[in-house]
């Protein structure tokens, strides 16, 4: 049945090279872990895509409860995280895999960094990872004005002064990510909307980027 | 993978019963991507199902009117019902038309049409006796029966008579007609 | 299209379907990696099986996680709260840190913002363009992996230092993290049979006795400055209701010695014994049950 339904697919659009591709290709000794324990520092990539894919798909269920309105905003948060079943624990993967998904990032740039897996010809992709690097680093920052709290309200504030300090245009940037001259209620939608659309667009398209260049140019080799 | 085992198999001269390395990692692994798959999406979907698992609270009853004030022409009335919607608790404002019937119980219609939703109302030029629905015309008699243009009669909120007040409880359909 | 189909093969130029890309010869060959040393082995299954095993364990730990510890949630955010100390997340601590010292902050706030970060994470995305040898191994290039690993340790000794700073400062201060004081609020309450207590949702406690003479005292020493005009709250917390918490002696004592580091001042020489007793017998008196 559905070796039929795949042959039928396969014949109009040649599917077979695509996944293939993926699935055959050879992976060399020196970063299996199953040959060298070591090569274990090879997993932090893998690893911190997995946790990705976990932060996007709690985020997604998040927002079926959560609204991006000052006056509603916390108590949402605190019905999803008390009062819905299992609340606790999607929270929970959002908050703390927000913390992990730095952590293995940053294990996996120390890794390429000092097996100088960055150098020619993988600069663009070593570059590539930095700008995800960042994006991550902004969802962080904009995921954490979200549930309303004191703590979320006062670390935007510093977050933004921060920002205002920047020579010349300081003051604009600040006005563009507030919304206004307050951290207020259009600073939360404006908040919600960057840490929902727009960084994970970003992060997604350079995801892309980043697989298909080490698809492209293949693992660095062994030391 | 049908591709591969087709080609392995057709390489052995001998067809053995046995697993081949390839199938059980490809078993092994199609396992672990379950567990994954499963370990971080079941709380997730079981976060998403929740309204739908959780005990609905009965609707409670609310003081509405003195039983001596009801007669048998139909009266509208306004009344407040506390609603908790998940973080959000309002008390939204409803309406009933409340009548004796001709056996002598109360009872208390909704003024939302079955047509399309619009709100009827009771009398008037137009419809003398009759309950009217401005949008499309719509008519039903005083014990909610549909005359015209509706499907079904009119909903019916549950009634308690308690100490000379009447409560008005949940909605449900017409027992009337 | 239709006449194309018979002499497609002759033609030199052959064209993918009806665009005018050139249809590719056979695809190159993967990068392949007989030059290493050791085996290779196919991705799927035999090596993601492999990376899956790690996946598994960390998901494991994960869950364990998030089972074990909730996600903290304070309180409502309110701009007037004085006493909060801020804590951005723990990854941004060492910016946090950096700009605290002298030539990070007030006329050189812009190098402590833009100028060291600037530079270290503009080298950090520049580095292939600034390391441009072919030695890999991290011992054989000693300035790189010399400013990595001193930038390194920078990091983790900020980051330390801003979380060393915080504890102590909430140990002096006698503050209990906001996370941590509604937990416990909210056990407490669940346990005394009131249901779940929702920050800002509680029901408000009338005044007792709003004539007494104590309030008029209260209202001369400003203590309605901070704890509002009803005493309902603002930068210092509600004292409606106070007397279920705090006995009088307690309350006598806060007045007259102050709490939490002199967030809540002593009234000594500005009250007299007196006063301070009628006041915190007219507190003492605030409870839920008598405001009914």
């Amino acid at each position: 049945m559905f070796k039929s339904m795949y042959n039928w697919i396969d014949e109009r659009l040649d599917v077979t090279p695509m996944w293939r591709d993926i699935a055959d290709h050879e992976v060399p000794e020196h970063v299996n872990p199953a040959h060298h324990f070591s090569a274990f520092v090879y997993c932090f990539g893998g690893l911190t895509f997995f946790i990705t894919v976990i932060q996007i798909l709690s985020g997604m269920f998040l927002t079926m409860y959560y609204v991006p309105d000052i006056i509603n905003a916390y108590y949402s948060v605190d019905y999803l995280q008390h009062q819905v079943a299992f609340g606790v624990i999607v929270r929970g993967m959002h908050h703390w895999g927000a913390s992990l998904v730095i952590v293995m990032m940053f294990l996996h740039t120390l890794r390429v960094f000092f097996t100088g897996s960055y150098k020619a010809p993988r600069e663009m992709n070593w570059v590539v990872g930095m700008l995800i690097f960042f994006v991550m680093l902004g969802l962080g920052f904009t995921g954490y004005l979200l549930p309303w709290d004191n703590k979320a309200y006062f670390a935007t504030k510093v977050g933004m002064e921060i920002a205002g300090s920047v020579p010349w245009i300081g003051s604009y940037i600040k006005e563009l990510l507030a919304g206004g001259t307050i951290v207020g209620a259009q600073t939360l939608t404006r908040f919600f909307a960057i840490h929902v659309f727009f960084l994970p667009g970003v992060l997604l398209t350079l995801l892309a980027a980043h697989f298909f260049m080490i698809r492209k140019q293949g693992i660095s080799g062994p030391l | 993978m049908n591709h591969n085992e087709q080609h392995e198999t057709a390489h052995k001269p001998i067809k053995r019963k046995e697993m081949t390395r390839r199938q059980f990692l490809s078993y092994t692994l199609g396992g672990a991507t379950a567990f994954m798959g499963m370990g971080a999406v079941l709380p997730m979907l079981r976060f998403a199902v929740d309204p739908i698992l959780t005990k609905k609270q009965a609707g409670a009853f609310v003081k509405v009117i003195e039983e001596a004030e009801v007669t048998k022409e139909p009266k509208q009335v306004a009344f407040k019902v506390h609603q908790v919607d998940g973080w959000y608790e309002s008390d939204p404002k409803m309406e009933a038309y409340i009548a004796k019937g001709d056996d002598g119980k109360i009872f208390a219609l909704s003024p939302v049409c079955k047509h399309l939703g619009c709100t009827i109302s009771w009398g008037g030029e137009e419809a003398p006796n009759e309950y009217h629905c401005p949008c499309h015309g719509a008519r039903y008699t005083k014990d909610g029966k549909n005359l015209k243009v509706a499907p079904k009669p009119l909903d019916e909120y549950e009634v308690k008579v308690e100490n000379g007040w009447v409560y008005l409880g949940p909605l449900e359909p017409n027992t009337r007609v | 299209m239709a006449h194309g189909h018979g002499n497609r093969s002759n033609e030199k130029v052959v064209y993918v379907g009806d665009s005018r890309i050139r249809k590719p010869g056979p695809r190159p060959a993967p990068p392949d990696y007989t030059a290493f040393p050791g085996k290779s082995e196919a991705f799927i299954p035999n090596f993601l099986l492999k990376e899956w095993m790690a996946g598994v364990v960390v998901l494991v730990g994960f869950l364990v996680l998030t089972i074990a510890e909730p996600a903290p949630l304070g309180y409502p955010a309110d701009p007037l709260n004085g006493s909060f100390i801020p804590m951005p997340d723990w990854y941004f601590l060492f910016i946090y840190q950096l700009l605290k010292y002298p030539y990070t902050s007030e006329d050189f706030i812009v190098l402590g913002t833009i100028g060291i970060p600037g530079i270290a994470f503009g080298a950090l995305l520049l580095v292939p363009f600034l390391d441009t040898g072919k030695e890999r191994r991290f011992y054989r290039r000693p300035i790189t992996s010399s400013l990595m690993i001193v930038s390194l340790i920078a990091s983790v000794y900020l980051t330390w230092v801003s979380w060393h700073h915080y504890t102590e400062e909430l140990e002096k201060s006698g503050v209990v993290p906001e996370h941590i004081e509604r937990e416990e609020k909210n056990k407490e309450s669940i346990e005394s049979g009131k249901g779940r207590w929702i920050p800002g949702k509680e029901k408000t406690v009338a005044l007792v006795k709003p004539d007494d003479p104590a309030f008029e005292i209260m209202k001369k020493a400003q203590c309605i400055a901070c704890h509002g005009g009803e005493l309902e709250g603002g930068g210092a917390p509600s004292l409606r209701g106070i007397g279920d918490t705090l006995s009088k002696d307690e309350l006598v004592d806060t007045i007259t010695n102050g709490r939490a580091n002199g967030a809540m001042p002593s009234f000594k020489g500005t009250l007299s014994e007196a006063e301070i007793d009628q006041v915190a017998t007219w507190l003492s008196e605030q409870k839920a049950e008598a405001a009914e």
